[in-house]
C-alpha cells in the first residue's frame, strides 16, 4: 500500500529505536487482539540482544490453555447468556477469567534466557515498591499467592524455536463472584486426556489494600522490568487493530477467533452421562473429536420413544460440530422432514434441550 | 495377508528393541539409565543398529526400513519437566523440514515441535495421550512421537549426529 511508508512497521520501528529492551501496553481490551498482539511479538519482533514487555487487560473473557478442555473448565452456557468470548491461548496451563480489574503480563526473551522465576520477580519486586507491606511470593507452581494462601497471579508460557514468552495475570480488582461462576463446568460425564486446571482460592490485590489500581500497578511494573533488565525505556502503547504498523496481526487474530482453534483443538473426548426428560431417565453416550461428533449413541426407554426415531436424531447428530447452534439447527430439519406427532415432537425437543445442556 | 500382518508385527518389534541402542557414548549423568538399557540389549540386535540424527531445536530421527521415527532427546526432556501433555498430528499430515507439527506441554509451558525431515505423518505414539510422561521416562524409545515417510533422505545428512549433538549441547550450556 502507497500509504505505508519504508520503516513504517513496528518491527522496525522497535528495531531501530530500541535497541535493548522495550515496554509496551496494548490500547485493545480485546481478548482475540490482544493474543494476536503476543503471537505478532513473538514471531516478528527479534528477542536474541533484546527484551520486551506487553502489559494488557481486556473485558471479560474466560482464556483456556492450548491443550485444554473448555466444556471442563467452564460455564459456556453462562458465558453465551452474558456475551463473555472464550479463547484459546497458544501457551500451556489451566483456565482463567480475565476483566479490566486484571492486569496481563507478557514478557518475551529468546529461549536461552526463558526464566520465570526472573520475571515473576519483577511482579513481586514491583507490587514491593508500591507497598512494601504487602506479602507476596511466587511458588513452585509459578503462580504468585498474597498472605501465602490467596492466588493472585497464575503463569503460562511457550516456547518456540528460538525466542520464548511467558505471561501471568494479576488479580487487582477483579470480579471475584462472575470469576467463580464461569470458572465452573456446565457439563457432567466428561471424560478425556486434557490439561484439567488446578482450582485455587483467589484474592484481588484490591481487597489487601483498595488504594492499589491497575494503572498505578503497571506504572511500577514498567520501572522495576526496565531496572530489571537494565535499560529504559518509556511505555509505547499499540493499538493491535491497525493492521498496517502490524502486518499480518488481523489474520492472527481471525485465526484464535475461529471455532476450529477455539473448540476445535480440544483434545478428543468422550460425554458419559444421563438425564431426566419428561419423566423418563436417557443415557447419553458421545466421542467428540476436533470438536466433532464422532459417535453419539443414546438409551432411551422403548415406551417412551420408538427406537428408530432416537437412532434418528442419533445419527442427524454425528458429523456435525459440538455446539448448541448445529444441534438446533439438525433438530430443526428433523422436525420439518418428518411428520410427527404433537407427543413425539415434545419428546424430540426435550431430548434436544437436554443435549444442549450439555454444550 | 496374515504373512503381511505377522511381517508387520515382526518389524514393529525391532522397531520396539532399536531405540535402546542409540543413545550410546552418553556423557550426561541423566543418560546412566538409558545407558542401563543399552548394553543389555547391544548383544541382540547389534546388526539392527540405527544411528539417531538431531536437530538443534532437540528432536531425534530414526531411520529404518525408509521410514523415520520421531522423538525428543534427552536433554530436551530435562529441560521441559514432567510432560503432562502431547499434542501431535493427525496420520497423514504432511511436514516440511522444521514445520512445527505439535507441541508437548509441561509446567504450563508449550513447547513447539519442530520436524526433522519433509515427509508424512504415518503413525503418532497413542500411548502418549494416556501416559504422556513416557516422553520424560522413555525418550528413545517408549516416548517417541511421530512416524513419518521421508521425502528428501538428503535432509538427513545435514543433521548432526550423536557426536555432534552432544558438542552442540555442550556449546548451549556454556
Amino acid at each position: 500500500m502507497a500509504l505505508v511508508k519504508k520503516n513504517s512497521t513496528l518491527k522496525e520501528y522497535f528495531e531501530d529505536a530500541w535497541k535493548a529492551g522495550i515496554v509496551l501496553k496494548s490500547a485493545s481490551t480485546d481478548v482475540f487482539q490482544n493474543l494476536a498482539l503476543e503471537d505478532w511479538i513473538h514471531e516478528h519482533i527479534d528477542v536474541q540482544q533484546r527484551s520486551a514487555l506487553l502489559m494488557w487487560r481486556n473485558s471479560s473473557a474466560v482464556v483456556i490453555g492450548r491443550h485444554q478442555n473448555p466444556w471442563q473448565e467452564c460455564n459456556l452456557n453462562l458465558m453465551r447468556s452474558m456475551g463473555i468470548p472464550l479463547a484459546r491461548r497458544r501457551s500451556g496451563g489451566g483456565t482463567v477469567f480475565h476483566d479490566l480489574g486484571n492486569i496481563n503480563l507478557t514478557f518475551f526473551t529468546s529461549k536461552k534466557k526463558y526464566d520465570r522465576h526472573r520475571n515473576l520477580r519483577v511482579v513481586t519486586g514491583a507490587l514491593k515498591d508500591l507497598r512494601p507491606d504487602l506479602d507476596v511470593s511466587a511458588t513452585d507452581r509459578f503462580d504468585i499467592v498474597l498472605n501465602g494462601v490467596y492466588k493472585i497471579s497464575g503463569t503460562a508460557a511457550k516456547l518456540g524455536r528460538t525466542a520464548a514468552y511467558h505471561h501471568c495475570t494479576l488479580l487487582c480488582s477483579s470480579d471475584r463472584s462472575l470469576l467463580s461462576s464461569v470458572l465452573q463446568t456446565n457439563c457432567k460425564g466428561i471424560k478425556s486426556n486434557a490439561t484439567p486446571s488446578v482450582p485455587s482460592p483467589v484474592k484481588n490485590l484490591q481487597d489487601e489494600d483498595p488504594s492499589l489500581d491497575p494503572s498505578a500497578i503497571m506504572g511500577a511494573m514498567a520501572s522495576r522490568y526496565c531496572a530489571e533488565f537494565g535499560f529504559d525505556s518509556p511505555v509505547i502503547t499499540v493499538d493491535p487493530s491497525v493492521e498496517q504498523l502490524m502486518p499480518g496481526i488481523q489474520k492472527m487474530a481471525a485465526d484464535l477467533q475461529a471455532w476450529e482453534w477455539v473448540y476445535g483443538r480440544t483434545p478428543k473426548f468422550s460425554i458419559c452421562t444421563s438425564f431426566m426428560a419428561e419423566g423418563a431417565n436417557i443415557g447419553l453416550d458421545m466421542d467428540i473429536k476436533n470438536g466433532i461428533v464422532e459417535k453419539c449413541a443414546m438409551d432411551i426407554p422403548h415406551h417412551w420413544l420408538p427406537p428408530e426415531v432416537g437412532k434418528e436424531l442419533c445419527s442427524a447428530l454425528m458429523g456435525i460440530r459440538f455446539c448448541p447452534s448445529e444441534v438446533a439447527a439438525v433438530v430443526a430439519a428433523l422436525m420439518r422432514t418428518a411428520s410427527r406427532a404433537p407427543d413425539l415432537a415434545k419428546k424430540t425437543q426435550s431430548l434436544y434441550e437436554n443435549v444442549v445442556a450439555v454444550m | 495377508m496374515a504373512v503381511c500382518v505377522l511381517l508387520r508385527c515382526a518389524s514393529a518389534n525391532l522397531t520396539h528393541a532399536l531405540p535402546r541402542l542409540s543413545p550410546s557414548n552418553a556423557v550426561s549423568p541423566a543418560r546412566l539409565l538409558a545407558r542401563t538399557c543399552f548394553k543389555r540389549n547391544l548383544t541382540v540386535a547389534p546388526r539392527f543398529c540405527s544411528a539417531l540424527k538431531y536437530t538443534d531445536k532437540h528432536e531425534w530421527v530414526r531411520v529404518e526400513d525408509g521410514m523415520g521415527t520421531v522423538g525428543i532427546s534427552n536433554f530436551a526432556q530435562e529441560a521441559l519437566g514432567d510432560v503432562v501433555y502431547c499434542g501431535l498430528p493427525e496420520v497423514g499430515t504432511k511436514l516440511s523440514q522444521s514445520d512445527e507439527f505439535g507441541a508437548l506441554e509441561s509446567v504450563k509451558a508449550a513447547s513447539e515441535l519442530y520436524s526433522p525431515l519433509t515427509g508424512e505423518v504415518t503413525e503418532v505414539n497413542h500411548a502418549l495421550s494416556e501416559n504422556p510422561g513416557l516422553v520424560n521416562k522413555s525418550c528413545y524409545k517408549d516416548g517417541w512421537l511421530i512416524k513419518m515417510t521421508i521425502s528428501v533422505p538428503e535432509e538427513l545428512d545435514a543433521l548432526m549426529d550423536e557426536a555432534a549433538y552432544e558438542r552442540y549441547i555442550r556449546s548451549i550450556e556454556d
